[in-house]
């Protein structure tokens, strides 16, 4: 199979503390892969690290063929490589169309999107003309997964699109993230095992900042001595906990 | 229902108005149409001034959360800038081939980098090597310098304004003895580009298509300065047998432009090592605005210098209204039943132009939208693809713009002296916090309330013979009383 990104063994600090300390993963081309793990195992520095945004400081992050460690992470981005940060973190002071437009790469990249993006959350069109802060939570985060479908993204990381949203929006969410995975790449956070376990075919669980455990999601939905161990509670209930 | 609605979205506005109309109406009344008008108009050409200095400040700290202490450094920066411009460029046209040669090395960076990254160097002596190249740049900039008559240069508008400014146009050293000079400035410019390529260092990314442009920049560079050593004493000339008016428009042109070069070249080498420590970048930027003022001083002396205003606003006698000054372009204007100066008038259109200015490109254009975007979440658009430290770079120098922008305007009615940029700093300072840290309309309304507060607390200082620091207090207690109401400032976000 072809593999879009590797990561192998990186670390990383993030002032003094040693976060990511051994991380290694790859994910292929046209997937959905989902990085499993309790919170404070390191998921999201993880996104953080492959993007740059949180640098790495050895190790080898391999993207479409190139080394990019060491890169900016704006320069990272712009190989192909969408965020959708946690915490639906869109421009509250734009408004919904700005949000879009600015993460145009190329002029018309929006133009060229729009039925796309609509076609997969039609609430935008309506809200297009106001700002980010009269969103509710669940259309924030589809203008959150939406800004990273505006250019030609290869890959798109999201971390923890659930999170707080009511169950009837997580199916939105899950249909949204399912049809992407037809165009792109998906790396997913996301504490929701029923979510994660229904999308994804790949999965990664994280520990204390090492990867410790990987395989198909299929294998994992069986094992649920391995559930228990790394993910206890979490994985038993049903999103939108917290 | 739809009362408050109004109430809860414009609280702030309609409060502000309110008070203004209130005290208009007591001020209008007690002190008579005419003081009234006089103080008022006062206020606005301030006020103005001050949106300009703020402007820039707040929207620095905004977006990188600065507080650039050398802003009024730029302030003055401009007033001498367009002063030297309008009275006798000699000294600008004088120094203009140097600072183009050391451009015009520093940008080869991509274009040597691809071999400097793979030399073999210990990690822990490169470092050093570029400590060593910078030093060496240093030293080569003041090899560059020495025997310079830098200072006659500059005295050359200090003469100006009382003879004939074209006798004083020519003390530049001849080319024979020059020429050295912008070559041993490109080679500073060089040695601290291949500094800037991190020698050794194959982490390095090499960008594609950058060696191109850094060698179509390097040339473009080279033939300016080739053409700015030969034309420094024609261009000079040129400039002071151009039309007085057009020579005004341009030296706030060049003042701004200037300023806005300053500025970005201090983002890139003072503030860019420094955002991951706060504390450190007031120390600096307080630091640099302290050795630009000393630098002032050493080359013009600690003097105040009054700017002439250009003869669109000199013309003797009084137009009968603002419409009738725009034939006889007269000194004053009589404005509702006041006689006011036409400059001043001038200089508070020039603030509505630039708020309205800021306000198109905050609101309509790509860089606007970034830096609202930036302001809340800078790693988000870093991660969107947007070389943020580019808006940085860019920002810091439109803010510098700016506040030069203010000094030139200031030059022809407030003294050109070292100091002037501090009285506008700690102003502009008061105006952002009042206003809100960030907010650039918050700056717009914050200079607009100091403004006026300088000039009524001024009139009222007069009438009741008190000192003239009640006004100075004034605005430092509009700032105490929003403060206590609105922590953040009347627009603020941040806290």
């Amino acid at each position: 199979m072809d593999t879009i990104l590797q990561v192998e063994n990186i670390h990383t600090f993030i002032g003094q503390f040693h976060i990511l300390q051994d991380v290694s993963l790859s994910v292929e081309r046209g997937s959905i892969t989902v990085l499993l793990g309790r919170n404070g195992a390191g998921k999201t520095t993880t996104l953080k690290s492959i993007l740059g945004l949180t640098p790495p400081s050895q190790g080898r992050v391999v993207f479409d063929g190139q080394d990019i460690r060491g890169r900016r992470a704006f320069e990272i981005a712009a190989m192909g490589i969408g965020y959708v940060p946690e915490h639906r973190a869109i421009f509250r002071d734009l408004t919904v169309a700005e949000n879009l437009k600015i993460a145009e790469r190329k002029r018309g990249d929006l133009d060229r999107k729009a039925d796309f993006i609509f076609g997969l959350f039609p609430d935008l069109k309506r809200l297009y003309r106001l700002p980010g802060n009269h969103l509710s939570g669940g259309q924030q985060q589809m203008l959150a997964i939406a800004r990273a479908l505006v250019p030609d993204n290869k890959l798109l990381l999201i971390d923890e699109p659930s999170n707080g949203l009511a169950p009837v929006l997580i199916e939105q969410m899950m249909e949204a993230i399912r049809g992407l995975s037809a165009t792109t790449t998906v790396l997913l956070v996301e504490q929701n095992f029923i979510m994660a376990s229904q999308l994804a075919q790949a999965y990664y669980i994280l520990d204390d900042g090492t990867t410790v455990h990987s395989g198909a999601m299929a294998d994992l939905v069986k094992d649920k001595a391995l559930i228990h161990r790394y993910l206890g509670a979490v994985a038993e209930s049903v999103g939108g906990e917290r | 229902m739809r009362l408050t609605a109004i109430w809860k979205s414009g609280k702030v506005y309609i409060i502000l108005l309110v008070g203004l109309v209130v005290l208009s109406v007591v001020g209008w009344r007690s002190m008579g149409q005419q003081s009234f008008v006089r103080t008022a108009l006062s206020g606005l050409t301030l006020g103005a001034l001050y949106f300009m200095v703020a402007a820039g400040l707040t929207i620095i700290f905004g977006l990188m959360d600065v507080l650039n202490f050398a802003h009024g450094a730029m302030f003055m920066i401009g007033a001498y800038a367009g002063w030297q411009f309008y009275t006798n460029p000699t000294f600008l046209f004088g120094l203009a081939p140097l600072v183009l040669a050391l451009v015009a090395g520093m940008v080869v960076t991509p274009l040597i980098q691809p071999l400097a990254i793979r030399w073999t160097i210990p990690p822990h002596w490169r470092q050093r090597l570029r400590a060593a190249l910078v030093v060496l740049a240093v030293v080569l900039a003041i090899v560059g310098l020495l025997g310079l008559d830098v200072r006659g240069l500059a005295k050359t508008a200090m003469v100006a304004t009382m003879v004939d400014p074209l006798a004083e146009a020519t003390p530049q050293e001849p080319l024979a003895a020059f020429w050295r000079r912008p070559v041993l400035f490109l080679l500073a410019g060089l040695l601290i580009a291949l500094a800037q390529a991190r020698p050794g260092d194959r982490t390095q990314v090499v960008r594609r298509g950058a060696a191109q442009r850094s060698i179509v920049a390097l040339l473009g560079f080279a033939l300016l300065t080739a053409a700015a050593t030969l034309a420094r004493e024609s261009a000079a000339i040129a400039v002071l047998k151009m039309n007085a008016d057009v020579r005004f428009f341009l030296s706030l042109a060049v003042g701004a432009l200037i300023g806005a070069a300053i500025g970005g070249a201090i983002e890139i080498s003072l503030v860019r090592p420094l955002y991951v420590r706060p504390t450190f970048l007031i120390l600096a930027t307080m630091g640099l605005s302290f050795v630009l003022r000393e630098l002032t001083q050493l080359l013009w002396d600690p003097l105040p210098y009054a700017m002439s205003r250009p003869p669109l606003f000199s013309q003797p006698g009084k137009a009968a209204s603002i419409l009738e000054w725009f034939s006889t372009h007269t000194l004053t204007v009589e404005i509702l039943g006041v006689t006011f100066p036409s400059y001043r008038l001038f200089i508070i259109a020039l603030g509505l132009a630039m708020f309205v200015l800021l306000m198109i490109v905050m609101n309509y254009s790509r860089l606007g939208m970034t830096i609202r975007a930036g302001v809340q979440d800078r790693d988000m658009v870093e991660a969107l693809g947007i070389n943020v430290r580019r808006v940085f770079t860019l920002v810091f120098a439109l803010g510098a713009g700016l506040a030069a922008l203010g000094g030139i305007g200031a030059a022809p009615f407030a003294p050109v002296e070292p100091v002037m940029g501090d009285r506008f700093q700690m102003q502009g300072f008061i105006t952002v916090v009042i206003g809100g840290m960030g907010s650039y309309s918050g700056a717009a309304i914050g200079a607009l309330l100091l403004g006026l507060a300088r000039a009524f607390g001024d009139f009222l200082a007069l009438k009741f013979s008190l000192t003239p620091a009640v006004s100075e207090a004034s605005t430092v207690i509009i700032m105490a009383l929003v403060l206590l109401s609105r922590p953040a400032g009347l627009f603020g976000k941040k806290e």
